[in-house]
């Protein structure tokens, strides 16, 4: 914004059937995200299509397809098409998840969750800094929805996530979303999550809708930021600091307004204007 | 580090394989059956997969049926299941398996219009090249053109067929009922992408001769005398017109040695 301090604004995540529209109405937003791997082609429309957006927006290369914490090797052919085109398109962030999605080169095209373990952890935490060596520069790093935890885990996910940006010097790209979603799901307290992260790793944050399962909160991105996650959102700006933030629908995705209804929300949220009017009260 | 290979190899039998009973003894039951967890993984994997299929695949799915597709889909992945963690990449073996797939032997052509949809699909996400220099290739002396190497685009694919495999296509394009209107002859067809845009048009036994001539590094003379029996006023309008279309992309002087 002319005139005013740079201060972190917010963003939409860029998919396809918004494509005509935001290069069309170029909507005042902070940044553009997009899924890394939807530009890992040669050429074509798509990559023209950023290229020329990458001019009016600050660009947020998010990935969801590296399978960081998988046991296998790391893919070369997909860090090798990564590092492409994070120098040719300079991203204000590159992201990645917390999670795995192959083993024995079988990919299941998904975000699975990593045992809270020392030895997925020292594990996660040497791919890190391999990735962030190879691209040379420092990767963020979203915590996950699940929909399970593994008994052989040992430290809360919080601590799991903590720990991961304190020693691989990763950032921490908080999707409030998720933190929720699994406070539902395994029980725990948003509150002592969001305490546990160090203000000075979170880079970014994330919101997205989620659904009613068949048991506990599906993260499906199909539907609004639900009225908990905002107030836990308020919370985090509160107490973590405002960082860009980017709302994300992936499935069902409504009228480009809608996404931008709720960019501006978490914009106004962002510069302080606006707390939600009821703080839901969390059962002890 | 081969504990987590381990939880992961007993995580994916559960995914890939249905085979849950390794995993589930890993994981916490907190008031759900561990299998059931594993289950929603398995029926994310499976849906997101199946849309990348169905979105590569929109006629072979519009022929079929959806229903249909769904469980070609399903068969599809456990024959070849996803290699890569980039999804556009899921589904480049889907014409051979259904050329083999006896639920859809009726389909004869089915395998045919899978090639050309994973065509269209390579050449969507192809290299891009600058335009022709056209007013160079005017240039070039009278002389000298049948020495001339015209280069053919990046994204250009062919795909051969004994059946009519573009009438086919288009009539299953979202604007038409499916119904053929042309004659039931074997085709083949030229795919390309002009721009964003991607193409794809017939094109008869003579271009594709020239064509192949030209992929395979021959000169514009050696291309021609591959066609057979095409006259000179016939050549000239077809290559203005690869050219025009954008599927020649440039061209190297015969002249210069490699």
């Amino acid at each position: 914004m002319a005139g005013t301090l740079a201060r972190p604004g917010a963003g939409i995540g860029l998919r396809t059937p918004h494509h005509g529209g935001v290069e069309r109405t170029a909507p005042p937003v902070a940044l553009l995200e997009v899924h890394s791997e939807n530009y890992f082609g040669a050429g074509g429309g798509e990559l023209a299509l950023l290229e020329r957006l990458r001019g009016r927006y600050p660009l947020s290369l998010h990935g969801v397809g590296l399978s960081l914490g998988s046991a296998d090797a790391l893919d070369e052919r997909h860090l090798a098409a990564l590092e492409r085109l994070v120098r040719r398109f300079e991203p204000a962030l590159v992201s990645e998840h917390l999670s795995w999605s192959s083993i024995d080169g079988r990919y299941a095209n998904d975000l699975l969750p990593l045992p809270h373990t020392r030895a997925a952890l020292d594990h996660v935490v040497a791919r890190i800094e391999k990735v962030q060596e190879r691209l040379g520069r420092q990767l963020a790093v979203e915590n996950i929805a699940s929909y399970l935890e593994f008994g052989e885990s040992t430290m809360p996910e919080w601590e799991f996530v903590a720990a991961v940006a304190r020693r691989s010097g990763c950032a921490i790209l908080l999707d409030v979303n998720n933190v929720y979603v699994n406070s539902v799901n395994h029980g725990f307290d948003a509150h002592a999550y969001l305490a546990a992260m160090d203000p000075a790793a979170v880079a970014q944050y994330h919101l997205a809708g989620h659904e009613a399962g068949p048991f506990g909160l599906v993260d499906t991105h199909a539907a609004p930021v639900a009225p908990e996650v905002w107030a836990l959102y308020a919370e985090a700006v509160a107490r973590l600091g405002p960082r860009p933030t980017i709302v994300e629908w992936d499935a069902n995705l409504p009228p480009l307004e809608v996404l931008l209804d709720e960019a501006g929300r978490a914009d106004a949220i962002l510069a302080g204007r606006h707390l939600p009017s009821r703080m839901p009260e969390r059962a002890a | 580090m081969s504990e987590l290979a381990d939880l992961q190899r007993a995580f994916a039998a559960a995914l890939h394989d249905g085979a849950f009973d390794a995993a589930a003894r890993r994981v916490r039951a907190l008031g759900v059956l561990p299998a059931e967890r594993l289950a929603l993984y398995r029926r994310n994997m499976r849906a997101t997969q199946h849309d990348a299929l169905a979105a590569t695949y929109p006629v072979v799915r519009r022929l079929v049926g959806e229903a249909f597709f769904r469980v070609v889909a399903l068969d599809y992945l456990r024959a070849w299941p996803s290699r890569s963690g980039n999804l556009d990449e899921l589904g480049g073996e889907l014409a051979g398996f259904v050329a083999a797939y006896a639920p859809a032997a009726d389909l004869a052509y089915l395998a045919d219009v899978a090639r050309l949809e994973w065509a269209c699909h390579e050449s969507a996400l192809a290299a891009d090249a600058p335009a022709l220099d056209t007013a160079a290739l005017a240039q070039v002396p009278a002389e000298r053109q049948g020495a001339i190497h015209l280069r053919l685009h990046p994204s250009v694919r062919r795909v051969e067929s004994e059946y009519p495999v573009v009438e086919i296509w288009e009539a299953n394009q979202p604007d038409r009922d499916g119904s053929l209107l042309g004659d039931v002859v074997a085709e083949r067809a030229l795919v390309w992408r002009a721009g964003p845009l991607v193409s794809v048009r017939r094109i008869d036994g003579a271009e594709r001769d020239f064509l192949d001539a030209l992929a395979h590094g021959a000169a514009l003379d050696a291309a021609v005398a591959a066609m057979g029996t095409a006259d000179a006023t016939r050549v000239a309008a077809m290559v203005e017109r690869l050219a025009a279309d954008g599927v020649i992309a440039g061209f190297t002087p015969g002249a210069v040695a490699a």
